[in-house]
């Protein structure tokens, strides 16, 4: 009887000590493969360059544009109010805190759009949510605001509103930015998200 | 102590060890389908409330407490815990055919005392109890045990005020018990 | 995966069943380990019955250690699970009073109710002394209404207070636990020793 007990008590503490094992890392909140799928092959991530454009014209509170690009890519030019976090250090502890604040938008930016997708996928991945790709990346940003092309005749009316919008926008950017070169660099004020505990209470 | 006597009349209780596993797999279990632990004083609120509401319904919708548990579309004692109370009362049932004990109606105290001492005792006891679970927000199952299986701080501040307070007052209590 | 009737896996159709089998299995599990004697409960504060220790630590660290792993497995979700809101005031006069409860009664109200199904008048009473009890709180409430939402520290649970992991918490209780096993079985043996009512 007593060495039952005494097989039962180590049985017990093994079992206790392997939850140190185990549960020492904080493990990353992950979503579901076929959820993942699921938003992958829709198109509503996707942010146009007029819309991120209107948005940057607006001061809309809720855009945070991400560039993804390299440090030094980042150097020679990047939208106003972007922050720079490269691919390869995106899932650091600190870079996560931009992520998942509620009521933002994340809007990954590249040179093309592959690599903000690939930023947009990981972050699915961990489960965040309100993240998105500009469309076309920069090299489309510099076709349509920077260099907008105008429509060729017999294009609908709105094609043409639309041409018109972008020669705003590209006064507005390209006047903008020989100001901030002239004038002093002003910090970006980036919203961080607060560390939240991982048993939150409630049912 | 008498060998034979304790033997012959030694309770089939079952090994504290196993029923200690069997409760925890079952707290496991209910936190697993429910998302919540086991309670039992909950019912006995419920019970209160809807007999309260059935003698006189204004007076209960008025009163701070018991108004919150109020609802016009079900009974107050339309509630989980009712369910698992009732569930309770037939385990024990069950458990007492098993085993023997379903007996009838008796008290049992210690031969110090008189059965009378026992019950006005058992009814201040259970006065103490039913007022002290309303602010501990759960009694020995609901937050003592499951509350503090889930990690929860109340259930532990829950679990030591009770046994710390038992220990330290056991000894002006001795003669009710041995 | 888990918790099943949050997550809608289990309609909540189904709540008031399984309400009443898991309440049977309580029951049959209290009744069978001798809860349903007042005088084995007490037992626990005079040291010649430990059988509350035994299964209330058993069932607490079989449970934690359960609920680490099943999160650990990834088949329950530990962030949809209730957690009680924490009082600390009110709390600890609550334990308080229910201590003292617990040593003149006998009984928890989870055990009383299967002491009045094997037909102890004790327990019957007892259970008459808890709606009593929680009709006077009622009845008394608004004098002592500010009180009892007092030091609301919300849904927290030990990690969130302390900052100690919920593994080192769950090895914490199962070692005292385990410790005070082995202890309670020497003390219980030299008390039982100077006892002779007591039928065990």
């Amino acid at each position: 009887m007593d060495r039952n007990y005494i097989y039962l008590t180590i049985l017990m503490l093994v079992l206790a000590i392997g939850t140190l094992l185990v549960n020492n890392e904080p493990k990353l909140k992950q979503i579901e493969p076929q959820q993942l799928l699921l938003e992958m092959v829709q198109p509503t991530r996707y942010v146009t360059t007029d819309q991120i454009a209107k948005m940057i014209i607006h001061g809309d509170p809720s855009l945070e544009l991400v560039d993804v690009r390299s440090a030094d890519e980042f150097e020679q030019f990047a939208l106003p109010r972007s922050v720079n976090i490269p691919l390869d250090s995106l899932i650091n502890s600190s870079s996560l805190g931009y992520f998942g604040i509620p009521g933002t938008k994340v809007v990954f930016v590249s040179n093309d759009d592959i690599a903000a997708d690939q930023a947009w996928v990981l972050t699915k991945r961990l489960g965040f949510k309100g993240t998105y790709v500009m469309r076309g990346g920069l090299n489309c940003w510099m076709e349509t605001i920077i260099n907008p092309q105008e429509p060729s005749e017999g294009s609908p009316n709105t094609a043409y509103e639309t041409y018109a919008f972008r020669k705003g926008a590209q006064q507005y950017f390209t006047g903008a930015k020989a100001e901030v070169a002239e004038g002093s660099k002003v910090k970006v004020e980036v919203q961080r998200r607060k560390k939240t505990s991982a048993v939150a209470g409630g049912c | 102590m008498n060998k034979e006597l304790a033997t012959n009349k030694e309770p089939k209780y079952i090994n504290p060890y196993l029923g200690g596993v069997l409760l925890g797999l079952l707290v496991l279990i209910t936190v697993l389908i429910t998302g919540r632990g086991l309670g039992a004083s909950g019912a006995i609120k419920s019970t209160v409330v809807a007999t309260a509401h059935v003698f006189s319904p204004e007076q209960v919708k008025s009163n701070a407490y018991m108004g919150k548990f109020i609802s016009d579309d079900h009974s107050p004692m339309y509630t989980w815990l009712v369910f698992e109370t009732i569930g309770i009362f037939l385990g024990g049932l069950l458990s007492g055919v098993v085993f023997g004990r379903v007996k009838k109606f008796r008290t049992d105290h210690s031969p110090r005392i008189t059965s009378r001492t026992r019950l006005i005792f058992a009814l201040i006891g259970g006065m103490l109890f039913g007022i002290g679970s309303q602010f501990g927000r759960g009694c020995t199952s609901g937050a003592a045990l499951s509350g503090t299986a889930t990690f929860a701080l109340g259930g532990v501040v829950v679990m030591f005020a009770i046994f710390g307070t038992g220990y330290a007052v056991a000894y002006f209590f001795r003669k009710l018990w041995i | 995966m888990c918790p099943l009737i949050p997550n809608g896996i289990i309609s909540s159709g189904w709540d008031f069943v399984i309400a009443i089998i898991l309440g049977m299995a309580f029951g049959f599990i209290l009744e069978a380990s001798g809860f349903s004697s007042a005088r084995n409960i007490v037992g626990v504060f005079y040291g010649y019955n430990f059988v509350v220790l035994r299964v209330f630590f058993t069932a607490l660290i079989v449970a934690m250690v359960g609920l680490l792993y099943f999160d650990y497995f990834g088949w329950l979700d530990l962030s949809k699970i209730f957690i009680l809101p924490t009082y600390l005031t009110p709390m600890i006069i609550g334990g308080v009073v229910m201590g003292v409860g617990f040593i003149m009664g006998g009984f928890c109200p989870g055990t009383s109710f299967t002491a009045v199904a094997i037909g102890k008048i004790d327990g019957i009473v007892f259970t008459i002394g808890l709606y009593f009890g929680i009709f006077i709180f009622s009845e008394a409430f608004p004098l002592f209404g500010d009180f009892y939402t007092s030091g609301d520290l919300g849904n927290v649970t030990i990690t969130d207070a302390t900052g100690i992991p919920a593994s080192w918490v769950a090895m914490g209780f199962t070692v005292v636990a385990l410790a005070a096993f082995w202890g309670t079985m020497f003390v219980e043996k030299r008390v039982r020793k100077n006892m002779t009512e007591y039928k065990f």
